[in-house]
């Protein structure tokens, strides 16, 4: 009985790391290099609600100087991205990272079930809620949106700040309405990410009433065992079990 | 040259207040108190002038004849006094502009020459002077009324740079006119949908106006081999902002309808970012109806659950 007390009080305290201090500043950066896009870009995007407009974009200092802020911002965000990807690489690489099913962040067919599972809980038809890995579908969900989100906004940005390099690469029959087509994905697209952050990402890792006001691995990287067998069961018996071995 | 020096002579003349100040007095002790308009050869006139927007004009210090030349007695009539042949043979041309005065009207051409024949050899001369249309603009379509013409840099001017574009939308976003002249649709609109426009409109102060790509008194059509906007022409044009503008560059700035594909790839991302946001918001609601019901109803038996799960596993 007394041992199993410890045990307990042990789990409460003890801490795994789930990121290291190289992905918690690729977050950071990552995070605040959104937030100033989103706030420049408002504006340029809704210039059509002139009063507005003019006022918020007079406050991030005049649309020159909100349009450098926008530009210094992307260029960081996708160089920070890019990081990510190589250093992701470097790890798989050294096979200081392992794909595993219980621990990657690759979308698997589970995922699919997971979804539909978690919405038969949420219903009540289900009893019991799905078993996540180290990463739930909600955050898969929330990390390839990144990728999407690189792709399409990050590189119709480049073609909208440096046009003129752009339109080198573009196929002459392509110019009666690529330029419109770039305008739309880019602000149509930024449109969706911030929606998708302010729903998915805000209630998941803030409002939601376990971690409100908001999840602290992004600062500490750490996870108590108590937290990661609850929220990521598949995870902590892969890890029991290689204790064990 | 005559002309010249005797226009330099005569403003010399005017410089001093009371000179002019007497001059004027005779036509604005009337002029200045005319309420309401009169119709005359079938167009609505206004009299009246306002004497204290007049004098800050940069005209305030002009006689009322400098440019009014037909008027000499008070009152007027008859209106018969000898104009300058080039005013008068200048007055004939654009008579059909002038709601009055088309000596007037033409009287601008002593002090601004070269702009006044840069004007009447514009599309919107060539409309007036070629085509005996009214629709062309001349000075007072863009700068106001003469006797209120400010510096093209004060804020009332509407040919400062940030009254400009909606100056030249009074006709350009016209949409009877825009038919007529088969100026391209919603040319207005694609422009403040532009990414010109829209740094326009929030205050960019190297925004593009319309004058900057299509220039102002020698404005000529966009089908034109001398407009700036006409075909390789827009490579020097679009060069002043866009450094290394070529060919392919610059065909995309341009008031053109982009045709379906934006249009339909617009409807398919908001149809993207709806389903995505009815998907997020759906998740969200019915997680949190979840977690409100597990507290109420369930907690006690999924932390029991949980527990045993934990040890047997």
């Amino acid at each position: 009985m007394k041992k199993e007390k410890d045990t307990q009080v042990n789990e409460e305290t003890q801490e795994v790391e789930r990121f290291n201090v190289i992905f918690r500043i690729q977050h950071v950066i990552m995070f605040t290099t959104f937030l100033l896009l989103a706030f420049t870009g408002w504006g340029l995007k809704y210039a059509e609600l002139k009063d507005v407009s003019s006022w918020w974009i007079r406050i991030w200092g005049g649309p020159k100087t909100a349009g450098i802020i926008h530009r210094t911002a992307g260029i960081t965000m996708l160089l920070d991205f890019l990081f990510h990807v190589v250093y992701v690489g470097y790890l798989l690489l050294t096979g200081k990272m392992k794909i595993r099913k219980e621990t990657t962040v690759i979308p698997l067919p589970k995922d699919v079930v997971d979804v539909i599972h978690n919405f038969l809980y949420f219903i009540g038809i289900a009893k019991t809620k799905p078993k996540f890995g180290r990463f739930s579908y909600a955050q898969k969900f929330d990390y390839w949106a990144v990728f999407w989100g690189m792709f399409i906004i990050g590189l119709s940005g480049l073609c909208l700040a440096f046009p003129v390099q752009a339109s080198a690469f573009m196929p002459e029959w392509t110019t009666g309405w690529i330029w419109q087509l770039i305008a739309v994905m880019h602000s149509d697209e930024a449109l969706l990410a911030i929606v998708f952050i302010l729903f998915w990402h805000f209630y998941n890792e803030h409002l939601k009433p376990e971690v409100f006001p908001m999840s602290w691995v992004w600062l500490t990287g750490r996870i108590s065992l108590k937290e990661m067998k609850h929220k990521h069961p598949l995870e902590y018996e892969l890890m029991m079990k290689e204790k064990r071995e | 040259m005559v002309k010249r020096i005797s226009i330099v002579l005569s403003l010399i003349l005017l410089v001093p207040v009371f000179a002019y100040g007497e001059d004027i007095a005779g036509c604005i002790v009337c002029h200045n108190a005319m309420a309401g308009k009169i119709e005359y050869n079938g167009k609505v006139i206004d009299l009246n002038v306002d004497a204290r927007r007049f004098e800050i004009s940069v005209h305030g210090a002009f006689a009322c004849t400098e440019c009014h030349e037909r008027f000499h007695e008070n009152p007027h009539t008859p209106a018969d006094n000898p104009v300058t042949p080039d005013v008068k043979k200048l007055s004939e041309e654009v008579a059909i502009k002038a709601k009055a005065d088309p000596v007037a009207l033409a009287a601008c051409s002593k002090c601004h020459e070269d702009e006044y024949r840069d004007v009447l050899d514009s599309v919107h001369g060539r409309n007036v002077v070629k085509k005996g249309k009214a629709d062309g603009a001349l000075c007072l379509d863009c700068h106001g009324s003469a006797h209120y013409i400010t510096k093209k840099n004060d804020k009332e001017s509407p040919v400062n740079r940030w009254k400009v574009v909606e100056t030249c939308g009074k006709c350009h976003g016209n949409e009877k006119l825009a038919k007529e002249y088969g100026i391209a649709k919603h040319v207005m609109n694609s422009y403040y949908e532009s990414f010109h426009g829209k740094k326009y409109i929030l205050g960019h102060k190297r925004a593009p106006t319309c004058v900057s790509c299509h220039g102002y008194h020698d404005i000529k059509s966009k089908d034109d081999p001398t407009s700036p906007v006409f075909g390789t022409n827009k490579i020097k044009t679009c060069g002043h902002c866009h450094k290394g503008a070529n060919k392919k560059f610059v065909a995309a700035i341009t008031h053109k309808d982009p045709g379906p594909i934006p249009h339909y790839a617009e409807k398919g991302l908001i149809i993207l970012t709806m389903s995505v946001i009815a998907f997020t918001v759906l998740h969200v609601l019915l997680e949190a109806y979840s977690d409100i019901r597990d507290v109420l109803f369930r907690r006690r038996k999924e932390v029991e659950h949980e527990e045993g799960k934990g040890y047997s596993g």
